[in-house]
């Protein structure tokens, strides 16, 4: 069927251009190779098509080895910022990391300032590039004032930037907050100084 | 010069003066008294008792009198010759000769110990010097082991006897030591004898609160990585995790019942005072306000709860019923007032108070009047704690360089350290009397 309206087509054309006096046209009957030649087309396009996909095939899987090798590369990052934090009398083993930054309060004050909103963005950042790590957020003060009292500060400052991470959209089931009052000073000095250092909310990473 | 001869012989006359009334010893509640000399004769080895169990006796009973802040202890190394020798309970025609002593009052007593080698007694009569009159006679036995507190009972009677309130030596304190980054709980007698560690896991471990039972003490613990709440028995076995709610389980205070417990959590973010049931069981929140609430501790009469809040903006003592109505607050002077401990004679309330960048205790009447300082000019003074009969305040200070633990008379007279230990201590609880 197609043959056939090929061969016409072809006739109408060669009639056409003997009409247009083109000297050089010779009329052929080229139904076979026609056919050869649509065929070969056929094989070509399947073949093309068949390589496209390889190529597309091989394209996707050459991204997805590079994605994993980046993913690797971004989670030994992580790996490598991590140092273990292991506490005589505390269960449990934790990391610290270079990557997930402590953020600072006021003497008495348990309210974010805009300096630490921004590293919290940052810890925010990192905590959604790995999606899997949990973290706790300890709360200090600085040695003035009373054990209980400060206990109950160091639990505002650790619930403060547990709501703010929050508020960021990390999943709260990510975030767990304790409070060391007085306790585990950073500095045991005693002057404006250490004071500021020890007035912190500390991540640590929980598990990864 | 002559005006001050005269006032100064008027003066002594006062005190000479034998009173017509029946003798009153001692007024306790007085701002300041005048302590009751007491001379104690050696004491007497009965039959075949070692002498130098009498003298151990000796030596704690007239230190527990000094300790108590009522008595200036007449000790018999320091008599005439004559008198230094002898022992025993006198007879009632000899009393004429103590009176060079210098004493108003005489205990004289003896210990016999049975041919078993087990039983101790102690037996003992006290002598009003002043008007030559014997005033009463008890006799105290037990085990051996409970050398020392068959001889605290003696002191505990003569304190009855001349103050009109039993004493508090067969008492005992907790606290929290620090040694190098953990906190470890210990106990000490009354006497600073006997200091025992508790607790041993490295941990940091804080506010020691005795169960009313004196069976059991109710800590806090960060060994899970949380500060949960824990009972642990006195020789230091069997410590139970019982209320481990995220967040703080910090800062027991126990009904007078032993039934409830109040203290600080922080599960819903922020630091409120809750009940607890004794097993850790059932949590109810008393506190509704804004600000950070700490500290509780309980009336002796079971219905109020003293605490700490900042909902004014700055720490204050408040007052409260057991159910968190009738919120009352209770200090308006300085602005950082914490560590409420209600006296268990239940009429005032002892706390820490910053003045000038350093703690002092203050104590203050329930109705938020007769304000009291009671320490000045030594270091930073935290966290007291009153003893069972009221009369007596254990606290930290660090006055001597370290932080350790005191004790004082209510009035304020007689500060001296607990124990003998290098400091590091913190947070002292008082227990019931142990009989």
């Amino acid at each position: 069927m197609v043959k056939k309206s090929l061969s016409l087509l072809i006739l109408i054309l060669c009639v056409g251009l003997i009409m247009m006096g083109c000297p050089k046209k010779t009329v052929v009957k080229e139904e076979p190779s026609v056919k050869k030649s649509e065929e070969a087309a056929r094989l070509e396009a399947e073949r093309a098509a068949k390589e496209g996909e390889t190529k597309e095939a091989r394209e996707r899987e050459l991204a997805r080895v590079k994605e994993e090798e980046a993913k690797k590369e971004r989670e030994k990052e992580l790996e490598k910022s991590l140092v273990a934090k292991k506490t005589p009398g505390i269960e449990g083993e934790v990391f610290e990391s270079s990557l997930l930054k402590d953020i600072h309060f006021d003497f008495d004050r348990y309210d974010i300032r805009p300096g630490d909103a921004e590293i919290l963005k940052g810890n925010a950042t990192l905590l959604t590039k790995y999606p899997k790590v949990k973290i706790q957020i300890e709360g200090h003060c600085d040695e003035r004032g009373t054990v209980e009292y400060n206990l109950a500060l160091g639990e505002r400052r650790a619930n403060s930037a547990k709501k703010y991470l929050i508020s960021l959209g990390i999943a709260s089931d990510r975030i767990s907050a304790i409070s060391y009052g007085k306790e585990r000073p950073l500095d045991p000095g005693h002057n404006e100084e250490t004071w500021a250092k020890n007035r912190r909310a500390h991540p640590v990473i929980l598990s990864k | 010069m002559l005006k001050h001869f005269i006032l100064l012989v008027f003066f002594l006359f006062l005190v000479f003066i034998p009173s017509a009334e029946t003798r009153v010893y001692l007024d306790i509640n007085a701002p300041a008294f005048v302590q009751i000399p007491i001379v104690i004769p050696k004491w007497k080895s009965v039959d075949k008792t070692p002498p130098a169990l009498s003298e151990k006796a000796y030596e704690i009973l007239a230190n527990d009198l000094t300790l108590s802040g009522f008595f200036r202890v007449i000790d018999y190394h320091r008599l005439p010759i004559h008198l230094r020798d002898k022992e025993g309970i006198p007879a009632g025609v000899l009393l004429q000769e103590w009176i060079p002593a210098g004493g108003e009052i005489l205990l004289a007593g003896e210990t016999s110990l049975e041919s078993n080698g087990l039983t101790l007694r102690l037996r003992f009569h006290l002598f009003d010097l002043v008007e030559q009159k014997h005033l009463v006679g008890k006799q105290y036995e037990g085990h051996l082991q409970s050398f020392r507190n068959i001889v605290h009972r003696v002191a505990d009677e003569v304190v009855l006897q001349l103050t009109g309130d039993k004493g508090v030596h067969n008492t005992k304190i907790a606290y929290a030591v620090l040694q190098g980054e953990s906190k470890e709980i210990f106990i000490s007698d009354f006497d600073g004898a006997n200091v025992k560690q508790i607790t041993q896991n490295y941990s940091i471990n804080l506010s020691p609160a005795w169960a009313p039972d004196g069976k059991k003490i109710a800590f806090t613990s960060y060994l899970k990585r949380n500060p949960d709440l824990y009972l642990i028995d006195l020789d230091g076995k069997n410590p139970h995790r019982f209320s481990y709610y995220p967040g703080l389980n910090v800062s027991p205070s126990w009904s007078p019942d032993g039934k409830q417990i109040a203290l600080m959590m922080g599960m819903d973010g922020k630091s409120d005072i809750f009940l607890i049931d004794a097993n850790g069981g059932n949590p109810k929140k008393l506190t509704r306000s804004h600000g950070n609430e700490a500290s509780p501790s309980w009336s002796p009469d079971g219905k109020r709860i003293a605490f700490v809040s900042d909902r004014s903006g700055s720490p204050q003592i408040y007052v409260m019923a057991m159910d968190g109505s009738e919120v009352r607050r209770l200090t308006y002077e300085g602005n950082y007032n914490t560590n409420p401990s209600w006296s268990l004679k239940g009429d005032r309330i002892a706390f820490c108070g910053r003045v000038g960048g350093r703690f002092n205790i203050f104590t203050i009447s329930n109705d938020g009047t007769g304000l009291q300082r009671l320490t000045s000019n030594s270091g930073n003074n935290e966290s007291p704690w009153w003893s069972p009969d009221g009369r007596y305040i254990a606290f930290s200070s660090n006055r001597t360089g370290v932080s350790k633990i005191f004790i004082m008379n209510t009035n304020g007279i007689n500060q001296r350290p607990l124990t003998q230990s290098k400091g590091g201590e913190s947070s002292p609880s008082w227990s019931r009397r142990f009989e």
